[in-house]
């Protein structure tokens, strides 16, 4: 019994953080119809960045994020509008050919700088448990499952009632009528693009503690990230939030239960069980 | 409609750059030749994946499956029950054709239009990864040894160098031959209205899951026999070459550099970017490990902004100006 509570509780922590790293993708698909698939390198990016300020200033990934998180924002908006804006009125998956690229260019121009060798980024928290009867808990994960719900609060109050919420769903509404009622859909654009990057920053902080990271790692967070929008529907707040932690929980009890690859396996699993009986996501409105 | 098919089959140009192209071996040094090799590699994979990706219009990310099924799959046939290598690329092709008609139709059921695609491929690619790394009948993460290439055709030994060339520029050649005949035969027709109006076409009648299936079955079969030829010539099946999906998102590149849906496009861009890559690693690799993908990179990112149609229609449209100057100067 007390291997199942730990299971839920490790899935829990973790699928928070991948509802985070879904949030600023689905955000982005819902305003400018883009899926971006070098989301995943962005994380690894924001990883890199705490390990740079790590070793020159010896700064923890928490400490640093102040300084990662507007990085990362302006890089953000710096692609939307060199390279993303430009494609507007292409095909589609342009878009999708281009943000490919653009990963193989992040991945391989960290493999250039850091090496291809596993690194870790201490943390004054790093090896702190938490144990609350049978269930033993990382301080690290503890710490990420707080913030992500905080900022998933967060962003669910800016959407509903700041201005700038506001004209980000009226553009996801109806981009045209939105610019007819005077909203800049261009700005709206390249600032949530930017947002969904800087919330990227912030999300590679609370991954950081405790886990090796290598230049490689990109595309599976990528996948993950991928898993959990379409699970919650692409652009469903809460739906993307409880998908992210279903995909948690199946990787946990995968990890825990199933030995080898069929435990590595559950999250995939899971996925295409879920989505062969509703093709819509886990949203409650069927898409039309 | 299959007239420019057998025009091609019966075009001195197309034997005589054949020919020539099959002579190489006789001049080239053994390091330029392998370039040459693996660019062909790369042109018939292009090509194989240009029946999805291009044609019908749906980025195709599971091709590190079918490419990784043919190659893993074969060589775990023949060193852990000594199954002859054609039947092993035979047992491979079924296997992939069946996986990629299976994918298929998991997408048909998605309501996500081409998107869902990418998602679904992708998620199968990282799937097979998986299990390929924690599965040491294939191999494992340490990867499976061929025995030495002894140069006996009926097992499927080539004697690398000029035999592997020839074996690839003939699975190049037809590659880039079916792309042909498919494009002018009526599925060639009805994968391009799929990509460029689902609903239009399915409007007019067309089966859409069906003409799907098919190319995705082809594309798949092809890329599977291509591994296992890849990894022959290889001799060393490397999980995290061959399965990785990092392989597909390079033959994306390449064909889309080349130019989508054409029929020498992918072909193009192969033969620019893997012998550019291939000597920029020669050159640079043990300094700057991944340059190579780092350009391939900024190209792609490069031609999508400048021409998005890809290298191929740019060099006709500069030479068509150049044979015809415009007509109102």
């Amino acid at each position: 019994m007390s291997e199942l509570y730990q299971a839920l509780a490790q899935g829990l922590l973790i699928g928070s953080t991948y509802g985070l790293l879904a949030l600023g993708m689905g955000l982005v698909y819902g305003v400018s119809g883009v899926v971006n698939f070098s989301h995943g390198d962005f994380i690894s990016l924001g990883m890199f960045m705490c390990l740079a300020l790590y070793s020159a200033f010896s700064l923890d990934p928490y400490v640093s994020v102040l300084i990662t998180v507007p990085a990362m924002t302006a890089i953000g908006a710096v692609v939307y509008i060199f390279l993303i804006r430009p494609m507007v009125g292409h095909q589609f998956l342009m878009v999708v050919q281009l943000t490919l690229g653009l990963s193989l260019v992040l991945q391989n121009g960290i493999l250039m700088i850091f090496g291809g060798q596993p690194a870790r980024t201490p943390s004054v928290v790093e090896s702190k448990l938490l144990i609350l009867g049978d269930v033993v808990l990382q301080v690290p994960h503890v710490i990420a499952f707080g913030v992500s719900f905080v900022l998933a609060g967060g962003l669910y109050i800016m959407l509903r009632s700041t201005d700038f919420g506001r004209s980000i769903r009226a553009v996801h509404q109806n981009a045209h009528a939105a610019a007819l009622m005077g909203i800049n859909v261009g700005r709206v654009q390249v600032l949530t693009f930017a947002l969904g990057i800087g919330i990227l920053a912030l999300a590679a902080a609370l991954l950081l503690p405790g886990t090796p990271i290598q230049p490689t790692q990109g595309l599976r967070y990528t996948v993950i990230t991928l898993l959990v929008v379409v699970l919650g529907g692409m652009t469903n707040f809460v739906g993307i939030m409880l998908g992210g932690l279903i995909i948690g929980i199946a990787e946990a009890f995968g990890t825990i239960y199933l030995a080898g690859v069929l435990g590595l396996l559950m999250p995939y699993i899971i996925f295409v069980a879920i989505m062969l009986f509703r093709p819509q996501g886990l949203t409650w409105k069927s898409r039309q | 409609m299959r007239e420019e098919f057998y025009k091609t089959l019966s075009s001195p140009l197309w034997w005589g750059v054949l020919v020539v192209a099959a002579l190489l071996p006789l001049v080239l040094s053994s390091y330029y030749l392998h370039i040459l090799t693996l660019s062909l590699v790369y042109v018939a994979l292009a090509s194989s994946w240009n029946i999805v990706g291009g044609m019908a219009g749906q980025i195709s990310l599971a091709h590190s499956l079918f490419i990784g099924i043919g190659a893993m799959l074969s060589s775990a046939l023949l060193l852990k029950f000594g199954v002859n290598m054609w039947l092993g690329m035979l047992i491979s092709a079924a296997l992939s054709g069946l996986l990629g008609a299976v994918i298929a139709w998991i997408d048909f059921r998605f309501q996500l239009g081409h998107l869902s695609f990418v998602l679904i491929t992708l998620a199968f690619a990282e799937m097979g990864a998986i299990v390929v790394e924690g599965w040491d009948f294939l191999g494992g993460a340490s990867g499976l040894l061929l025995p030495r290439d002894t140069g006996n055709f009926w097992l499927f030994q080539f004697g690398g160098g000029p035999g592997a060339f020839w074996v690839m520029l003939t699975l190049a050649a037809a590659c880039v031959l079916v792309n042909i005949a498919i494009l002018n035969a009526p599925l060639g027709y009805y994968l391009r209205t799929i990509r460029d109006n689902e609903k239009a076409a399915q409007a007019i009648g067309v089966d859409i899951l069906k003409y799907k299936i098919m190319a995705m079955v082809i594309s798949a079969v092809l890329a599977s026999v291509v591994g296992t030829a890849y990894v022959r010539y290889l001799t060393f099946a490397d999980p995290y070459l061959l399965i990785s999906p990092v392989i597909t998102i390079e033959i994306v590149l390449f064909a889309t550099v080349g130019g989508l849906g054409r029929a020498y496009g992918p072909a193009l861009g192969a033969l620019l970017l893997v012998p550019l890559g291939e000597i920029l690693r020669g050159k640079l690799g043990s300094t700057l490990p991944g340059l190579h993908y780092f350009i391939y990179g900024i190209v792609v990112i490069a031609v999508i902004l400048v021409t998005p149609r890809g290298l191929l229609s740019l060099f006709e449209r500069v030479w068509w100006s150049w044979r015809r100057p415009a007509p109102h100067q």
